[in-house]
């Protein structure tokens, strides 16, 4: 096993990716390793014609994965929108990981994003040496992902200040990037192309410009739908986590996946999954992904000081700390919940002791 | 088998609404060239047949057909362009060859409903006659719905996939889960609908119905042997429960008879017309009906059995007409329409015909449009983009065409950020439609139905499907008119005209209404037709035989309002003559008094509406004096609730009196309040009120009030009563006490006075009487109270009430003037002046 504590998705797939890629006759778009449809079963799961079984990346609605590939395979840009913890960015690697093999021409949006990281920079050396030239001039992943024709990705764009994100205009509707310095241009080859994710939730961020907004395909990406999906997907992520981190604790039961996602669910939407008890709202998002760490660190604290099988109070301290991210307003929700929700259920009064002592 | 199929007859099963069923209909039957076409469809209508080739007719519309002396007894057929059946008459009209219907006559089906369902249904129609509209609306859908789905399920029966598994309800559910669909119509879309080859594409039909009829048979005849078994003995709530599920079983077994017996009637009469049809020597006889009977033609059983079968049906006289419908009836959300759930995308697949690559683009550019229109971004550039998105995610899904799902993703991606809002605002315009179909002018119709057409086109005021607001302005003849003929319907429970009441201060010759027309509302006109043959004397007719029905004067004067409304001369006479009766009868003056106002606006304002008000004038003379009589003893001993009720009709009784500015109606008025004030027994709230008003009409000097007023508020009188006497007089009106010296002093006075424990008990009185005053005025009594205080040093009510406000009004703080001068140099230099 690889020393890597994570590995890129064409790694850790290569396996299906490449028995896709054998198997897959279907016709498919210039440059691209996978014909659409191959794409869809890698992030959906599904069985090849010889019987191999492909595991489903993303669980939950297949018409949105359906938009987001064939997006791609026009020269649109796609844009996955959502709340934090949706699986946008999982999505977004998995993409292009299928369809081009290569999910590392990644740009990280952060307020200090500059324009060199979108466009291109100068090996300043170089520079004062030779004067402007190509070789001293050094490609954003934009760049390398236009040359080799690719896919991009640009992670966070909301939080890019204005003025970067209009850099991307030319480069989506014209597919080229001018280098005013040395009078050239890049032209990007066929098969690029440019996945784009923001959260829905933060405020205080750069909206998008409206004409950039129109170069975007946009699929937004829900919550899960059922308190049966998110079980799905807790239970694989922290199966294939806990494989990777290499921790001794059994794979946790069912049992314990349901209670959590069931608090998760309960507390996200204000309600008891029966509809008879209002319950208060944290400030926090409680996504999937949230459920997931939680139960991951669970099983960290029973491989490593508890007996190897993960129990009630395994949890309560991750719980704890995804739930009450306000001090003060978030506390007395936990308590509420715990009073009113989880101290009458049957079969839950571990869960209620535990938590009730983590507080 | 044993009589074999008929050598002459060619089955076309369809689906009674498909633009791609309907166009390989048509090709077939250019194929086939035939001297005959058999329609499914009912008998009753078939002298209309010929005007579906009018110049004047236009699609959406439905035959009804109705039994004219019960016009509540009804059945439509809905047909749209894209309807098979249109097509294959329109085929044969235009090759001059005859087309005939040939499903079971209604005249055999109208009368054969559950009897205990009329009774039900008459009863609740007679308990809630005020609101006939509503209810018999529901009436006719409700009994309109079983014929209608029983006419659709042959062909899809999407609507019932739910509530039975059996295949007979809903054959295409079987074949769609075969092939791996949701549901059946999304696959009988991408299999028949959107096929563009048609070749074999009817006998595969009839093949795979037959397959379905003879698994149907199977499994029915399985159901039957179940319910035969499994009747052991258990304990006693397992055979309580086993008899539920018995009797529940019995039920739907009985439902299942019925149809089955209903459905081999309706196959008997269609192979009986096949038979007639060949014995008159037609050779090429095409044949098109619901994709599930096409098997049962196919194979003829022996004449003799379905002669047996239709032996001493029931039978009525039916009519029938062709009536305007609407896209939005063709869909599956109206209780009774025929069952497909997109219209509009259907008329667009049909209009594009041949050319894919136009029904996307055509399609993506009207969903701009709509966007834009409701001021939304959608540029050509995006259009574009979802074109290809839409075709992109159709190979995706490896379809050979994107369907609607397709197109509507798309477009929710490119132009709406992924939101279904905005979307959901055009939803109704792109996908159900919002056209409202026409028939010609010579169509059979009742005279009531003429004149009604007549009048529209008269006022340009032409049916809409869609819904519309309308700005009259009654001082023009047309608008005028307009007015008359939404009124007028409306008293015929035909709202296609809603009145918006809000006031939007346009003044009382403006009005607002919202217009929508439903298709039922024909049924409708068609039961007017009992009342009149016009719409004028059918309005008539109707509020004469509602007037003499209510033995209540409030309803009544509602009644008259909109007969004035609706100008209804004769109609408003008899009203009169009714409410006079029943005026001279009631003991009920509060009623009189709320008949009032409404009569007397039409006196004043009437004039806009040119209505004839002499009739008005006298029930009005009439009302008035007998309020004046009889108002005083009713006033007697009232209680606090009952004072409450009163005291607004006074209010407005004395406004409407006053609107009529008759010098002996005002005269009789006040003597009757004067009389009411003086009287010991009358709740201090009315006394206090009529008191008020004579001061206000300047029948009573000031000082007469305020002795009044000291007599009321005087210390033998005991306090409650005071209190409301107080609240009757200056309720809603702290102006009053502002401005009036004397009454200030008055009251001023008598708070004075209190005792402590009295004023500690008359308290909240007084408060409530206060808190009706703007904080505006509360806020200059307080003030003016305090000036008492300083200039009489006397303790006042002033200080009682305003001492809450003392905070607020002492903002003001003492300085000394000395010590502020020596600043302002300094001040001055700051602002450089």
């Amino acid at each position: 096993m690889s020393s890597l504590l994570r590995q890129h998705a064409e790694d850790q797939y290569a396996e299906e990716l490449d028995l896709l890629a054998k198997q897959d006759t279907r016709p498919r778009p210039p440059n691209w390793k996978l014909s659409p449809w191959a794409v869809a079963t890698y992030l959906l799961g599904g069985t090849l014609e010889d019987g191999f079984v492909v595991t489903p990346k993303y669980i939950g609605n297949r018409r949105l994965m359906e938009i987001a590939i064939a997006t791609l395979a026009t020269d649109r840009a796609l844009l996955l929108i959502g709340m934090p913890g949706t699986a946008k960015t999982w999505v977004a690697e998995h993409l292009t990981a299928a369809v081009t093999g290569d999910s590392t021409l990644l740009v990280q949006g952060t307020a200090g994003t500059s324009e060199e990281s979108v466009r291109y920079g100068w090996n300043y050396a170089l520079l004062l040496a030779k004067g402007p030239s190509r070789e001293a001039l050094v490609p954003s992943p934009m760049m390398r992902a236009m040359t080799t024709g690719k896919i991009a990705r640009i992670e966070e764009l909301t939080r890019i200040p204005s003025e970067v994100q209009d850099s991307l205009l030319t480069i989506l509707s014209e597919k080229t990037m001018p280098i005013p310095e040395l009078n050239l241009e890049t032209q990007a080859v066929k098969g690029f192309n440019v996945i784009a994710t923001a959260n829905d939730r933060d405020r205080g961020v750069n909206e998008l410009s409206s004409a950039l907004k129109r170069r975007f395909n946009t699929v937004v990406l829900p919550l899960p739908a059922t308190l049966e999906e998110e079980v799905e997907i807790v239970q694989r992520r922290v199966e294939s986590i806990g494989r990777s981190l290499e921790l001794p604790a059994e794979p946790p039961a069912l049992h314990e996946i349901r209670r959590l996602v069931t608090v998760f669910r309960e507390l996200r939407s204000g309600m008891t999954l029966d509809k008879k008890t209002k319950l208060k709202s944290p400030t926090g998002t409680l996504s999937t992904a949230e459920a997931i760490s939680v139960l991951n660190s669970g099983l960290a604290l029973a491989a490593h000081f508890g007996d190897g099988t993960l129990k009630a109070a395994d949890m309560a301290s991750g719980l704890l700390g995804a739930v009450v991210k306000d001090p003060v307003q978030d506390r007395i929700v936990w308590q509420e919940y715990l009073e009113t929700a989880i101290k009458e259920r049957d079969g839950w009064q571990d869960l209620y002791r535990a938590c009730r002592q983590a507080l | 088998m044993q009589a074999g199929a008929l050598m002459t007859a060619h089955i076309f099963g369809i689906r009674h609404h498909g633009p791609g069923s309907a166009r390989s209909l048509r090709r077939a039957l250019e194929a086939l060239q035939p001297d005959i076409v058999l329609v499914e469809g009912p008998p009753d209508a078939q002298d209309l047949i010929p005007l579906l080739t009018h110049e004047q007719m236009r699609p959406p519309v439905a035959l009804l057909i109705y039994v004219p002396d019960q016009p509540h007894k009804a059945v439509y057929y809905p047909f749209t362009q894209f309807s098979p059946e249109w097509q294959a008459i329109h085929y044969a009209l235009h090759h001059n060859i005859p087309a005939r219907f040939m499903d079971l006559p209604q005249w055999h089906q109208l009368l054969q409903e559950d009897p205990e369902k009329d009774l039900e249904e008459d009863l609740e129609e007679g308990l809630e006659e005020d609101s006939a509209g509503e209810d018999l609306g529901e009436a006719v859908a409700e009994e309109t719905d079983p014929d209608a789905t029983a006419k659709t399920d042959g062909g899809e029966g999407v609507e019932q996939a739910e509530s039975m598994g059996d295949i007979r309800r809903d054959p295409l559910r079987w074949m769609a889960r075969a092939a791996g669909y949701a549901d059946g119509e999304s696959w009988w879309e991408d299999m028949v609908e959107q096929r563009r080859d048609s070749a074999d594409l009817f006998q595969g039909i009839l093949e795979m119905m037959a397959a379905l009829r003879e698994a149907s048979v199977a499994e029915s005849l399985a159901v039957d042997q179940s319910a035969e078994q499994g009747s052991e003995p258990g304990t006693e709530q397992e055979e309580a429960k086993r008899k539920r599920n018995r009797s529940l079983e019995k039920k739907l077994e009985k439902e299942l008879e019925q149809d089955l017996k209903y459905e081999e009637q309706r196959e008997a009469w269609m192979r009986q017309t096949l038979r007639a049809a060949e014995r008159e020597g037609f050779s090429r006889i095409a044949v098109v009906c619901g994709a599930w009977h096409a098997p049962a033609l196919a194979e003829m059983s022996p004449a003799s059995k379905d002669v047996a079968t239709l032996r001493g049906l029931p039978k009525t006289k039916t009519s029938a007409t062709w009536v305007p419908w609407t896209d939005e009836r063709l869909t599956l959300r109206s209780g009774y329409g025929a069952g497909i759930a997109s219209p509009a995308w259907y008329q667009h697949l049909w209009d594009e015909g041949e050319q894919p690559a136009s029904v996307i683009v055509n399609w993506m550019t009207r969903a701009a449009a709509l966007l834009r229109a409701e001021d939304l971004p959608a540029s050509p550039a995006s259009v574009i983009e979802g074109v290809r998105l839409a075709e992109t995610l159709a190979c995706v899904r490896e379809r050979s065409l994107p369907g609607l799902t397709e197109l509507w993703e798309a477009a929710q991606a490119v132009f709406c950020f992924g939101s279904d809002l905005p979307m959901r605002l055009i939803a109704d315009k792109l996908v159900v439609g919002e056209r409202l179909g026409q028939v010609p002018d010579d169509t059979p119709m009742l005279p009531i139905q003429q004149d009604i057409r007549k009048l529209q086109r008269q006022l340009r005021l032409p049916p809409e499907a869609g819904q519309r607001d309308l700005d009259l302005d009654l001082r023009k003849p047309n608008d005028l008119e307009r007015s008359r003929l939404l009124h007028r319907l409306n008293l015929l429970d035909i709202p296609w005209g809603r009145l918006d009441g809000g006031d939007h201060g346009k003044g009382t010759f403006h009005e607002i209404w919202r217009l929508q027309w439903q298709p039922e509302f024909e049924v409708r006109l068609i039961e007017a037709n009992v009342w009149g043959t016009t719409l004028m004397a059918a309005a008539t007719g109707r509020t004469r035989e509602r007037a003499t029905e209510l033995n209540a004067l409030p309803p009544l004067t509602v009644l008259v309002e909109q007969a004035l409304l609706a100008d209804l001369p004769e109609g408003i006479a008899h009203l009169m003559a009714c409410l006079e009766n029943l005026a001279a009868v009631t003991s009920d003056i509060p009623h009189l008094m709320a008949a009032l106002p409404p009569l007397t606006s039409v006196l004043r304002y009437g004039n806009v509406r040119q209505t004839d008000t002499g009739m008005v004038a006298h029930v009005v003379d009439g009302l008035i004096a007998r309020i004046c009589v009889g108002l005083p003893t009713a006033c007697a001993s009232l209680n606090d609730e009952a004072a409450e009720a009163i005291f607004p009709l006074v209010r407005n009784t004395d406004q409407s009196i006053g609107l009529l500015q008759k010098g002996d109606h005002r005269e009789a008025w006040q003597s009757t309040l004067a009389q009411i004030a003086e009287r010991e027994n009358v709740h201090g709230l009315i006394a206090g009120r009529c008191c008020r008003l004579l001061l206000d009409q300047q029948v009573w000097p000031a000082d007469e009030v305020a002795r009044r007023m000291n007599l009321a508020l005087s210390t033998a009188t005991e306090p409650n009563q005071a209190g409301r006497w107080i609240d009757g007089m200056l309720r809603d009106s702290g102006t009053l006490l502002l401005h009036d010296e004397a009454l200030w002093e008055i009251l001023d006075a008598w708070v004075c006075d209190l005792k402590p424990d009295d004023f500690t008990q008359l308290l909240p009185l007084l408060r409530r009487t206060f808190a009706t005053f703007q904080t505006a005025e509360r806020r200059q009594m307080g003030e003016r109270a305090r000036s008492t205080v300083r200039q009489q040093g006397t303790l006042s009510i002033g200080n009682k009430i305003g001492n809450k406000n003392r905070a607020s009004n002492d903002s003001l703080p003492d300085y000394d003037p000395a010590r502020a001068a020596r600043v302002l140099p300094l001040v001055g230099r700051l602002l450089g002046i």
